[in-house]
């Protein structure tokens, strides 16, 4: 027993760096596999609804606008998904129509200002021959 | 001359709502009561409206600090239902997912600890070195708190090389940290004298009162189901049970940083010996009707789950135990006769999870202390009722 043996520790902190950043101007890369917000590729989306039923907070919502058309909505609601990517999980194509970006710098001031929506026309795939190759008409992300 | 003090629901001393009402003569405790139910969010509920692999989710979000271990508690049980062996080298990842929580929060109970004993500079240190494996746990995971990790069937994300030699240099460099917090312990004259003989819990009263985890460890009581029911990979690792037999919160926080070393013993044998082969096999989505209880060691103690499946897409029941639950009786026993200054030291030394052990609400009666449970549509009705019943207040107004 003696004292002060956190002392030297203590003493030693005072000539560091600080630990931390300074957050708004200077900002930590995240990992390679984060989870933040999650998009839709409407070329690839087959309307399977593997997300819609799978996703625990009941975040995506497909419906059909134009059923001769073959044309669908998705909308994802952000203000309840919870980024678990169950949703890539579930995608059945390849490549995924479901993925996460890593942005996470999400707050607004109004909860339905995070809702996204695409409106698209259904991807017909033919089996492993339709990669990435041909770039989708109709996909723009309606903020 | 007695009196009764409340503490809480909300009190500073307190991060989560619970009442406890102490009587006391003096200084001195010689009662206490603890009324629950503050924090409850329909968890079970909740779980039996869900598919079984949404469920996944709503467990992880049982507990915000052992996430991990209601997730991989549950997806164990479920394998077990729909007879799934999930591939060796998922099973490693699990389980080294779980090991760096346990090495996370009890770091964090090391700072909350040294917090209310008043070493808040202690506190500081072993939440700066906790980033370490919070960095960790967002590399192999994604994310900081809810890993999501665990599906049925084994696991979700994949480990390389890199990640592998980064866990290692991190896991060393903890060990080093921790081994010098355990000197610092031993060593500080100060703290040992605040926690020392504080909260005594007997070992014929933890195994009485069913204690768990570290709380039980402390009282000398050898309890641990990695090592008593060993699950998936616990049986081929070797690691000790930590135990104390100062029966106070000294050997709660003895038992805790011996239990990180252990933790760092774990993983260095999980990721050396990672076998090679796939993570996850594909689960039904239907499971047959049967029941079920899982176990599984949480940082906090024993965690139990009950699965009752019917045959359809969702669970039948879904019956939590949290290891903070079983603690609470021990709590009264640690409570009695200490001091009213050493609430908040005794009461952290459970590492209290408070909204974890929330799982029903009781009315009592404010004149005869009567209990009862009511459904929500009986409270539904009884207020609309009251309201109907009441005078319209015509002079209310809106205060702003």
């Amino acid at each position: 027993m003696k004292l002060a043996v956190f002392l030297p520790e203590l003493l030693r902190h005072l000539f560091k760096k600080p630990a931390t950043v300074d957050y708004p101007f200077k900002k930590l890369a995240v990992p390679a596999d984060f989870r933040g917000t999650p998009y839709l590729s409407p070329e690839m989306c087959i309307v399977c609804r593997a997300c819609e039923r799978d996703c625990p907070a009941e975040a995506i919502e497909i419906s059909s606008v134009n059923e001769a058309e073959k044309r669908f909505k998705m909308i994802i609601h952000n203000d309840r998904c919870i980024h678990c990517a169950q949703c890539v999980d579930s995608c059945p194509t390849t490549p995924k129509a479901m993925k996460m970006d890593s942005l996470f710098e999400l707050a607004d001031d109004d909860r339905h200002k995070l809702k996204k929506d695409w409106v698209y026309v259904r991807a017909v795939l033919k089996p492993k021959a339709a990669a990435p190759a041909t770039p989708p008409p109709a996909a723009e992300p309606k903020a | 001359m007695s009196f009764q003090i409340p503490i809480g629901p909300q009190h500073p001393a307190l991060k989560e709502p619970i009442s406890l009402r102490m009587t006391v003569e003096g200084e001195v405790i010689t009662d206490v009561d603890m009324r629950l139910g503050y924090n409850h969010r329909g968890m079970e509920k909740l779980a039996e409206e869900k598919s079984w692999l949404q469920n996944i989710y709503v467990t992880e979000r049982i507990c915000g600090i052992c996430s991990h271990s209601h997730a991989t508690c549950y997806v164990q049980g479920v394998e077990k239902l729909m007879e799934l062996a999930p591939p060796r080298r998922g099973l490693y990842i699990r389980y080294l997912v779980a090991e760096l929580e346990r090495v996370h929060s009890h770091l964090l109970w090391l700072g909350v600890a040294g917090h209310e004993a008043g070493f808040d500079s202690f506190f500081m240190y072993t939440w700066r070195d906790r980033e370490i494996v919070m960095d960790l746990l967002e590399m192999i995971s994604g994310n900081r708190v809810h890993y999501a990790i665990n599906t049925l069937g084994g696991v979700r994300r994949d480990i390389d090389e890199g990640q592998k030699a980064k866990i290692l240099e991190g896991v060393a460099t903890l060990r080093k940290r921790s081994e010098y917090y355990f000197y610092i312990g031993a060593n500080e004259p100060s703290f040992v004298a605040r926690i020392a003989g504080v909260g005594y819990l007997s070992k014929e009263s933890a195994i009485a009162l069913c204690a768990v985890g570290p709380v039980a460890r402390a009282s000398g009581v050898a309890r641990d189901v990695r090592k008593d029911d060993p699950c998936a990979v616990y049986g081929e690792l070797d690691f000790e049970v930590a135990t104390a037999d100062t029966c106070d919160v000294l050997g709660r926080v003895v038992v805790r940083v011996k239990e990180l070393l252990e933790s760092y013993k774990l993983i260095e044998q999980m990721v050396k010996g990672l076998p090679a082969g796939d993570i996850a096999v594909k689960a039904p989505r239907k499971a047959k009707p049967g029941e079920v209880v899982s176990r599984y060691e949480a940082p906090r103690g024993e965690n139990i789950h009950y699965i009752k499946a019917n045959g359809t897409d969702k669970p039948e029941r879904l019956k939590v135990r949290a290891p903070t639950l079983a603690n609470y009786p021990a709590t009264v026993e640690m409570l009695r006769k200490g001091f009213i200054a050493d609430i908040p030291l005794i009461f952290a030394a459970i590492d209290p999870c408070i909204c974890c052990a929330e799982r029903t609400v009781t009315l009592v009666a404010a004149g005869s202390g009567e209990e009862s449970v009511v459904r929500m549509s009986d409270l539904r009705r009884q207020a609309l009722a009251r309201h109907q019943n009441a005078p319209v207040k015509r002079n209310a107004v809106w205060p702003l």
